[in-house]
Formats: C-alpha cells, sequence, structure tokens
C-alpha cells in the first residue's frame, strides 16, 4: 500500500519554527518550501509549507502523526493499484490536453 | 571526459578546472516587479533540482516506465542548459578554490528544505562568483546571509568536510558557469537522493571510479560507512570491502579512510565498462 500524507495548513503555521515532523521521520518523507519568494526580504515562516513529497517511501510508522504538536498531519493508506489507476487517469487526461 | 567537458573543457582538460567557467562577469538582473511584489514558488520543487520529483514519484507509482522517461528526458534537458551538478574529488575541488572567488560559506538548502535543519547549524554549501555579492537583494536565497572566506580558509574547511564525510560536488547556475560548490550526503542532499531513488541524473557520476586491491585490503571495515552513494560494503565471506564500481560516483571518500591505500581511484574514461556511465 501507499501513503496518503496529509497536511491541514490551518494547523501548521510555522513548520520552519517547529520542524518536528521533518527531524522525525526515519525515511525522510517530508519536505518544507517557500511558497513565495520576495525580493529585499526573507519569506515569511507562515509562507513555508510541508508537504510529504516522498510518500511513496512511507512506511506508515506513525512518528509523525505522534510527534505533530498541532495535529495537522493525516497519513492513510491506499492501495497501490487505487493509486496507479488514478496517476494513470491524469497521465492520459495530460497526453490529451497534449494532443489537442 | 563526460559531455560537459566535450563542451565547455580547455583542450582535453575538465570542465570545471576551466576557468572560463568561472568567469561569469553578472548575473542578469532579474525583472524588477514580480521578485519584488513576490512571486510564487512551489513546495514541492525546493532543493536542488527537484522541479519534477512530484511527478516522477506519481509515474513510478502507476508503473508507466514510458511517463518516467519522458519527465526526466524533458527534465534534464532542460537541466543541462541552467543548472546541474557533478560529484568531483577532493584533489579537484581544491584545485578549484584556487580558480573560483569569490568564495562564500552559506547556509545549505537541501537540508533546511528535508530537515529543516536551523541556518546556523547548517553552512555547509560553498556559494561562487559575483552572484555572492547579492545576497542582500536576494535574502530568502542565501538564507541567514553568507561568510566571505580566504581560499586558504576554504581548503581548509573543505578538507575538513571530507573528514567528516560529506561528498563535494559543483553545480551550475546558467551552464556552463559554476556557481557552487557543495557537500552533500544521502539522502539529506535534494540531488544525491533523487539520483540515488529515482535514478533523476540532475547529478552526474565524477571523472574516476574507486576500485578495490583485493590483496592489500585487510577486512578493517574502516572505509565502511563513507559511501553516501549505497556503492560500499564488505563482503564478509571474503571479509574484504566490496565496491559496486558501477554504483560508485568517484567521490573518494572510501579512499582517504583507508589505512592500507587498498582502494585507489581510477579514470573512469579507461574503464571500457564504465567509461559512458556518467
Ligand atoms: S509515517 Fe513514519 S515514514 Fe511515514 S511520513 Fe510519518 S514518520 Fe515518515
Ligand atoms: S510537526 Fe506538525 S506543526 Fe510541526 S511542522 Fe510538522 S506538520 Fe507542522
Ligand atoms: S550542499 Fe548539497 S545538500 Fe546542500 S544545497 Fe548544496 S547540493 Fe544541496
Ligand atoms: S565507493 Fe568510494 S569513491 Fe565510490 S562513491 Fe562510494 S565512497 Fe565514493
Ligand atoms: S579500509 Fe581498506 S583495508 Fe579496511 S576494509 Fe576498507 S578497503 Fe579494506
Amino acid at each position: 500500500m501507499i501513503a496518503e500524507i496529509g497536511i491541514d495548513y490551518n494547523l501548521c503555521k510555522d513548520p520552519l519554527g517547529c520542524r518536528k515532523c521533518l527531524s522525525v521521520c526515519p525515511s525522510v518523507i517530508f519536505v518544507c518550501g517557500p511558497t513565495k519568494i520576495w525580493k529585499g526580504r526573507e519569506t515569511d515562516p507562515s509562507e513555508y509549507r510541508i508537504a510529504g513529497r516522498y510518500f511513496d517511501k512511507c512506511s506508515g510508522c506513525g512518528d509523525c502523526v505522534k510527534v505533530c504538536p498541532t495535529g495537522a498531519i493525516k497519513v492513510e493508506f491506499l492501495p497501490r493499484e487505487q493509486l496507479a489507476q488514478q496517476f494513470r487517469i491524469e497521465r492520459a487526461a495530460q497526453l490529451k490536453e497534449r494532443n489537442s | 571526459m563526460c559531455w560537459v567537458c566535450e563542451k565547455y573543457g580547455n583542450k582535453g582538460e575538465k570542465w570545471y578546472l576551466n576557468p572560463e567557467n568561472y568567469a561569469r562577469r553578472l548575473y542578469k538582473v532579474r525583472k524588477e516587479g514580480k521578485e519584488a511584489a513576490g512571486s510564487d514558488a512551489d513546495p514541492q520543487s525546493a532543493g536542488m533540482g527537484a522541479g519534477v520529483v512530484a511527478e516522477l514519484v506519481k509515474a513510478r507509482i502507476s508503473g508507466n516506465l514510458e511517463w518516467e522517461e519522458e519527465i526526466k528526458r524533458e527534465a534534464l534537458e532542460h537541466a543541462y542548459q541552467t543548472h546541474f551538478g557533478q560529484v568531483v574529488t577532493l584533489d579537484e575541488y581544491l584545485q578549484i578554490l584556487d580558480i573560483a572567488y569569490p568564495l562564500a560559506k552559506m547556509t545549505c538548502g537541501c537540508r533546511r528544505v528535508q530537515r529543516g535543519m536551523p541556518d546556523d547549524e547548517n553552512f555547509t554549501c560553498m556559494g561562487i562568483g559575483p552572484g555572492m555579492y547579492k545576497w542582500e537583494r536576494w535574502p530568502e536565497t542565501y538564507r541567514g546571509g553568507v561568510e566571505f572566506v580566504t581560499p586558504e580558509e576554504a581548503k581548509e574547511w573543505a578538507l575538513m568536510n571530507h573528514k567528516e564525510g560529506r561528498v563535494q560536488t559543483v553545480d551550475v547556475f546558467g551552464t556552463p558557469y559554476i556557481g557552487g560548490l557543495c557537500q552533500c550526503e544521502y539522502p539529506g542532499c535534494v540531488a544525491v537522493r533523487n539520483r540515488i531513488d529515482y535514478d533523476f541524473k540532475f547529478l552526474l557520476k565524477g571523472h574516476t571510479v574507486a576500485k578495490v586491491d583485493r590483496e592489500k585490503c585487510t577486512g578493517c571495515k574502516s572505509c565502511l560507512g563513507r559511501c553516501q552513494f549505497k556503492a560500499l560494503n564488505l563482503e564478509v565471506y571474503t571479509s574484504k570491502a566490496y565496491v559496486d564500481m558501477d554504483q560508485c560516483f568517484g567521490c573518494g571518500l572510501c579512499v582517504t579512510a583507508c589505512p592500507t591505500n587498498a582502494i585507489e581511484l581510477f579514470d573512469r574514461e579507461n574503464m571500457p565498462g564504465l567509461a559512458e556511465n556518467w
């Protein structure tokens, strides 16, 4: 099965300040990146976002959920074939748009 | 010689030892306005060469090889014209420190992205060239500021990094101009990780390959744990170190850990079976 990792951005407001999930995950699944780049100043902490970029490598150990102080992380598992099917549909749509 | 040398090397010299590739005058001044107002960024793209990784993960899961190859082909075509990296040996790194100027230590973006490491514990990147004078203008890019160093200070620091076990790479910002010297590892470095886990060739292998001399190896295990590329382990049944030469990136970290000089770096181009394996 493959993990579906959801982050509630209404709860996770300062990920670089907290960074508990980034630090605890044994499989380095998360990344934290800016949603905005400004000239002359650093990006506001609130404009950073956590994402489970490498979710295909998540073991489901649950450490991130346990360590998150705001309860922002949800990890659920889906059958690989179900996700594969979903991504194949996305790909087909992409190809169709390109060829039209 | 890899394709970058063929294109940007100086008469058979390796491309990253060609001073011209450090001679960028000034970075193009980016258009005012858009960035000043704050331009959108995709948090999923953060880290060295990670723009298409989210897409690659989907292709992987769907088992669609053709899709995966297409993503890589298109992304690398663009990357090789703009922004990519290559592993170099410690000797080469030290030579580069005599060519490149100015040198400035800065925070490592990848480890901030993947581990959230605070900037002051994370000054493991070396920026080079006139771009370094612009840190005040683009504080997000140079988060935590920059610290200018002399070539001598930089060499000492490079030796320390090698000793600690970090792979050294050159990084291009606007081909062929080298703007960064990195100290990387798996999985903290996004470029190393994406190469190892998804075979995304944003980071090229180096010009050398390590080979174990089985006569000299005593099986002392001092080299174990040095390899960041999953290319080195102990052949337990013969009690000798084993290097997967096909997988080796030629960083030389194992070489300097060996007390009996049982591992040596050889030129990739003199190994017909590996000469095209970048
Ligand atoms: S469940 Fe475990 S492996 Fe998966 S993201 Fe959370 S900490 Fe990482
Ligand atoms: S642990 Fe929770 S609150 Fe902290 S950065 Fe991660 S998701 Fe956000
Ligand atoms: S030092 Fe390595 S890990 Fe850090 S930013 Fe440079 S490429 Fe990435
Ligand atoms: S085997 Fe040695 S030279 Fe090759 S990548 Fe690993 S540490 Fe570097
Ligand atoms: S450090 Fe040298 S002698 Fe010891 S196991 Fe490795 S290759 Fe063999």
